[in-house]
């Protein structure tokens, strides 16, 4: 049995989809698909699927990837790919399906593209100039204050027509996650940029030597 | 990227989800080249009305048009509702996003008469006058179908056409006769109107005029057109074979409440339950043949992905065939990891082998609708259940593991007295006593849960001349049934009796109800069938003002030869068999099930012929 990982792009409408819903709709289209991926064994016999590094909600990614099992002999994955984009929903789009290399474990940066509608640079460029910025971070437990300067020392802008775009890289391990949203809502705190106009898109995971992860 | 406004809206709501679309199953069409563009709108929330298999049943059959463009919307909820309108989105569909003013025809369904102001509310979102006569050509077409059709008078103003009865082709037609005069260019929306009225049972509102008698009483109902008919008769599919149940669903992500693969089996009902509306409106029963569904039930779990398939119907066992049917399903459903579920059992038909054919894969609570807890009450009803079937079932469901049981019981009912509300918590406790008389598994206890609904009588129904019990009257046996109840293994759910009072208010009510509807809407009610949401008080002073007495509608006696709302609205019943059971009803006389002995209620006349073929040996 090989563990194959289906790698596949989550925007727009998809981008809503939460990952308790997201297990469910995979489940689906996986059942749907028909192909020859394994169940988990037990009375509620259900399609083994391990999701790496959960996205929140109605943020975008280029990057997203769900490891299921398969106990067929040289599965022909550019057919997989086919059959499942058939009966995604829309804003999913399946890019590769390979056999797993390495483990989500390893991940340990995910990579964000951040935009803003085109006016909110010069507002932005301010973030650049402060000397230090704490953020709350809320766990289920406990709160504690993460310095992002840290993380995320200056926004390097790129004004693209009417958006304004920036990339940010942020800790994505099991010792530490930061969720771009923390930024976000930072600026709308400090600068008063509305959360809501911001657009989070997640470009690629890197692992703990900055390699890209596959 | 969305629109940014939407993704604004989106960012500061709960469950986005519910208004992105791109569902799997959801039908996309380049809108440059179809004819005809349909807006399905669902009144309630998008989880509400994604478990409505009526509409997965239209939108497939529009959609199969290639011209032709079905797209659904629903009420957004409270949240979302306030940012639309904060940020002037106007409301759109979830296909094309497109709003609503860019259809064709926006088609609402009426299931519940606490969502009326959520219709309004919804063309209120999309920029769209509420009254007919203040639209002209240059607006969608605003048309209705659904049970609650049958008496949509209190609504009747603000649409343009409502549908009778079953719309597989009904709502093709109307959209035929759209597509024409659009291609024809120049027809006036009255000219298109009078065309569409000659489709089977369609109802134009505007044709009739309504007069009323010095005491509030109508005085009659009249067409106002030449060629209109005096009373529309429903429109019925004789034979439901000829339409294969939808084997495509949009499969919702966001929590539908009825999220699983469903087939209809049947439709109509044999039993004649004189409380139930749908037993009368949807006559004759006629049911599918057990091979189509068997063959339809496999493609729609292989198109959706769905792990649960629900056999669904006003009352599943009545199927002639079911345990060919159920024989026929379990061949694949277990390999495929499908369990079934039949959700309208008859505690008086089912027998061990359902029981076993339908918990091959997964085991959940039992439910049973008992309605009245003595059997006179039962027979005055005409639910024609005895506390032995009771029995008999709790003893078959509790030796096949079973330890929760649901009874749903009624209180309101006709001639009802409160040991017939002593007799429901009886009934309940027999059930208990039962489940400990018999070996069961230490230390698993019984769990029996009594739903008690409010009675609403309802119109085309022996009990549309009934008065509905005072809220007082309704609180007051409601007490009395937790007082006698005693057992911590019976829980008591009960509905709250004012949401039930305006249900029936709008249930028989009339045209002169539209301006209440509409005030009540402008004052902030809608979502009026949430608890969270309703604003009686809001609502008692809009009567008020207006000087409408509710009351007037459901809390009267109606003369068995008064002139009803719904008088123009023939669903094949005749007034006399209503009387008859009626009469029969108040003796606590029973009427046998349709398939035994016809009981000469009228609606064979829809079908051209008798409804059952009574040589055979029916079940």
């Amino acid at each position: 049995m090989i563990t194959v990982r289906i790698s596949f792009k989550k925007k727009n409408e998809a981008s809503y989809i939460s990952l308790l819903d997201m297990q469910r709709v995979m489940q689906r289209v996986l059942k749907r698909s028909g192909l020859p991926v394994w169940h988990t064994l037990g009375f509620n016999p259900h399609i083994y699927m391990t999701f790496a590094c959960p996205l929140s909600l109605g943020q975008e990614s280029e990057c997203e990837c769900v490891d299921v099992k398969t106990e067929a002999e040289a599965p022909d994955f550019a057919q997989w790919k086919e059959a499942l984009n058939a009966i995604m929903p829309a804003g999913i789009e399946v890019y590769n399906v390979e056999p797993m290399q390495m483990k989500a474990d390893l991940i340990a940066y995910a990579c964000y593209e951040i935009s803003y509608p085109a006016d909110a640079a010069p507002v932005l460029a301010q973030y650049n100039a402060l000397e230090s910025v704490p953020v709350e971070k809320k766990s289920k437990r406990k709160t504690k204050t993460v310095e992002l300067k840290e993380y995320v020392p200056a926004l390097e802008l790129h004004e693209a027509g009417e958006w304004v775009h920036f990339p940010i890289c942020l800790p994505a391990s099991q010792d530490l996650t930061l969720n771009p949203s923390l930024l976000v809502a930072f600026l709308e705190e400090k600068f008063g940029l509305p959360a809501a106009n911001a657009n989070i898109l997640r470009t690629k995971f890197l692992t703990a030597d900055k390699k890209a992860f596959a | 990227m969305f629109d940014p406004k939407l993704k604004e809206a989106l960012g500061r709501v709960q469950k986005p989800g519910r208004y992105t679309g791109g569902e799997p199953g959801s039908v996309y069409k380049d809108k440059n080249n179809v004819d005809v563009r349909f807006a399905f709108c669902f009144p309630d929330t998008y989880e509400v009305g994604m478990s409505f298999l009526g509409e997965k049943i239209l939108y497939e059959l529009l959609n199969s048009h290639e011209n032709w463009w079905c797209e659904r919307a629903f009420m957004p909820w409270l949240d979302m509702k306030a940012e639309m309108e904060r940020l002037q989105l106007p409301l759109y569909t979830m296909e094309s996003k497109d709003p609503l003013t860019d259809f064709d025809a926006v088609g609402f369904t009426l299931q519940y008469e606490l969502s009326y102001t959520n219709i309004l509310a919804m063309l209120d979102l999309a920029g769209i006058p509420f009254y007919s006569k203040d639209r002209d050509g240059s607006w969608p077409l605003i048309v209705a179908g659904g049970p609650c059709a049958c008496n949509a008078e209190p609504i009747a103003d603000f649409f343009d056409v409502i549908q009778l009865g079953e719309g597989e082709n009904q709502l093709p037609g109307i959209c035929a006769e759209i597509e024409k005069a659009k291609k024809e260019g120049g027809v006036s929306k009255k000219e298109l109107l009078l065309r569409i009225a000659k489709i089977p049972g369609v109802y134009i509102p505007a044709f009739y005029d309504v007069t009323y008698q010095e005491d509030g009483r109508i005085e009659a109902i009249t067409p106002n057109e030449s060629g209109i008919p005096a009373k529309i008769t429903k429109a019925i599919i004789k034979d439901l074979n000829e339409f294969t149940p939808p084997t495509n669903f949009v499969v919702p992500m966001v929590g539908a409440i009825q999220d699983r693969a469903s087939i209809e089996v049947l439709r109509g009902c044999v039993r004649g339950c004189r409380f139930c509306q749908a037993g009368f409106l949807y006559r004759p029963m006629r049911q599918r043949d057990a091979n189509l569904l068997n063959k339809a039930a496999q493609e729609l779990c292989s198109n959706t992905g769905y792990e649960e398939l629900s056999l669904s119907s006003l009352s599943t066992s009545d199927h002639g065939q079911l345990e060919e049917l159920l024989d026929d399903l379990n061949e694949w459903a277990p390999k495929e990891h499908v369990s079934l579920s039949l959700p309208s059992l008859r505690v008086d038909n089912f027998s061990e082998s359902l029981i076993e054919k339908t918990t091959k894969v997964r085991k959940s609570g039992l439910t049973f609708a008992a309605e009245a807890g003595t059997q006179r009450l039962r027979n005055v009803i005409n639910k024609n259940v005895t506390w032995d079937e009771i029995e008999k079932t709790c003893r078959i469901a509790f030796k096949g593991g079973y330890s929760s049981v649901k009874l749903y019981f009624m209180m309101g009912l006709p001639t009802e007295t409160l040991e017939d509300i002593e007799g429901i918590a009886e009934t309940a406790q027999k059930v208990v006593d039962l489940y400990y008389s018999m070996d069961h598994a230490k230390g698993r206890g019984v769990q029996v849960t009594i739903s008690c609904a409010c009675f609403v009588p309802k119109p085309h129904t022996p009990f549309q001349f009934v008065p509905m019990d005072t809220a007082e009257t309704l609180q007051a046996k409601q007490k009395h049934l937790l007082e006698s109840v005693h057992s911590r293994k019976i829980k008591v759910n009960y509905h709250d009796s004012t949401t039930s009072f305006l249900e029936g208010v709008f249930a028989k009510g009339d045209r002169r109800l539209a301006p209440v509807i509409l005030e009540a809407y402008k004052r902030g009610c809608y979502f009026d069938g949430w608890e969270e949401c309703f604003k009686y008080d809001t609502w008692m002073q809009v009567f008020e003002d207006l000087g409408v007495d509710p009351r007037f509608y459901c809390q009267r006696p109606i003369g068995l030869d008064e002139v009803t709302p719904w008088s123009h609205m023939d669903y094949g019943i005749t007034h006399d068999f209503l009387v008859r059971e009626y009469n029969k009803a108040l003796a606590a006389q029973t009427t046998k099930p349709c398939n035994r002995a016809c009981s000469g209620c009228g609606a064979n006349h829809l079908l051209g012929g008798p409804c059952f073929d009574y040589s055979q040996n029916l079940v």
